[in-house]
């Protein structure tokens, strides 16, 4: 406890007793970093066939920006946001459009499927996040709007069931909203900058996210408590991407500072970096396949690279995007993922020999 | 005052947040990154990205090329 003579607590004893306690954080890290992941892998065979990774599905719709794209749970449907202030429900197998939802904003910057697939929300611009049922009626009265921010929404997911919304946002916070009554079910401080992306754990009980900020750090939060558990420092710019490990052990970033890194739970540090010193521009959005091996990262040089989450080598580079790379999101069962580009459409690509 | 009182308890909460970040436990780098390629590599034949489609029909995204009218 930091007490001065007089028995009470000081700005200057609290400040050094911080010092103290950060030094400690590092040292003990330290100490128990005995092995690089990269080193541990050398055994493993490298991959080497990936140049089979191939585009099957070219979306085209959109007027403007895609911003943002989410799988339902269906393994086969899509929905994708853009600048043009749409949403666009696909069908990944036919091509189809099988909805246009219009919304009175544009910056539609994020989007997300239902578990029950009836419904998709939305974020953006107008501070809101959104939810609209997917029927044929033309009824936009029927949309709902489940929580506001001060600042715009960057990210929505819907975490485990219908009945919740976490979103993430630029008023620094991210927040757990109930859909039917819109209340604000926990807020979450901590960030000291935007809130850029949210990953919930794999885990069935599912108390635990994550969240990548402007401010470059990755927060592990507490869903019950609303306080953060850990916090990982390490990228030098705004991360904008993050995503938890299929084991639930790890979390994998992508940021502005053009690298994608792996951060241990239990050993509480980073284990890996994914870089190259041709890679000079910003990665947007990540996802990791099913088994975890492989890093989908879309960057804004227009590219996707694949890089082996061991070895930490990239595998392969994928082309086709005209602009801007701005989501990339696995399937559910991991047959396939889906790229949205400011060229205003989404790529589905496949493993096809 | 006011300013003084609500640094103070910005401080306070900050060092809490500390105190609780140095008690977590920890396990060695090396023990993590074991437990991390067992998981790969219990998953790695159900990861179609890495290995392909074991059948064409497996493939939810192939061409259905042979359509026959009765």
């Amino acid at each position: 406890m930091a007490v001065n003579e007089n028995g009470n607590e000081s700005i200057e004893l609290l400040t050094k007793e911080a010092d103290h306690l950060k030094q400690k954080l590092e040292e003990e890290r330290q100490k128990l970093n005995d092995v690089t992941l990269a080193t541990v892998a050398e055994r493993l065979e490298h991959i080497n066939f990936l140049s089979n990774i191939k585009t099957r599905r070219h979306l085209k719709g959109h007027q403007s920006k895609v911003l943002c794209c989410d799988w339902c749970t269906d393994k086969r449907r899509i929905v994708s946001s853009s600048q043009d202030g749409k949403l666009i429900v696909w069908d990944a197998f036919t091509n189809n459009k099988e909805f246009a939802v219009s919304t009175p904003s544009t910056w539609v910057m994020a989007c997300a499927y239902a578990p029950s697939a009836t419904h998709i929300a939305c974020g953006g611009m107008d501070n809101k996040v959104t939810v609209y049922p997917l029927t044929h009626e033309d009824d936009s009265a029927k949309k709902k709007t489940v929580g506001t921010h001060t600042s715009f929404v960057s990210c929505c997911m819907f975490p485990n069931s219908d009945q919740q919304i976490l979103t993430g946002s630029g008023d620094s916070t991210a927040a757990l909203w109930d859909v039917e009554t819109g209340q604000l079910l926990q807020s979450f401080h901590g960030h000291s900058s935007d809130v850029m992306a949210v990953d919930l754990a794999p885990s069935e009980t599912g108390n635990t996210f994550v969240s990548g900020s402007a401010d470059k750090t990755v927060l592990v939060w507490d869903m019950r408590t609303g306080q953060y558990v850990q916090s990982f420092e390490g990228h030098f710019s705004d991360v904008n991407s993050v995503r938890f490990h299929p084991s639930g052990d790890a979390i994998a970033t992508g940021s502005d500072d053009a690298t994608c890194r792996l951060f241990d739970l239990r050993a509480d540090k980073e284990v890996a970096v994914y870089s190259k010193e041709s890679i000079i521009f910003g990665a947007n959005s990540i996802d990791l396949s099913v088994s975890g091996r492989l890093l989908f990262a879309g960057y804004n040089d227009y590219t996707i690279n694949v890089w082996d989450t061991l070895k930490c080598v990239r595998v392969s580079l994928l082309f086709g995007h005209e602009n801007r790379v701005s989501s990339v999101k696995m399937s559910p069962d991991g047959t396939a993922f889906v790229s949205g580009s400011w060229d205003t459409t989404l790529r589905v690509c496949i493993f096809h020999l | 005052m006011d300013m003084m009182i609500s640094n103070l308890q910005q401080q306070r909460q900050i060092n809490e947040q500390l105190r609780r970040e140095a008690a977590i436990k920890r396990i060695l780098v090396s023990q993590a990154v074991q437990d991390i390629l067992k998981y790969i590599q219990e998953h790695e034949n159900e990861d179609y990205l890495l290995k392909g489609f074991s059948s064409q029909k497996a493939n939810p995204f192939r061409e259905k090329g042979g359509c026959s009218i009765v």
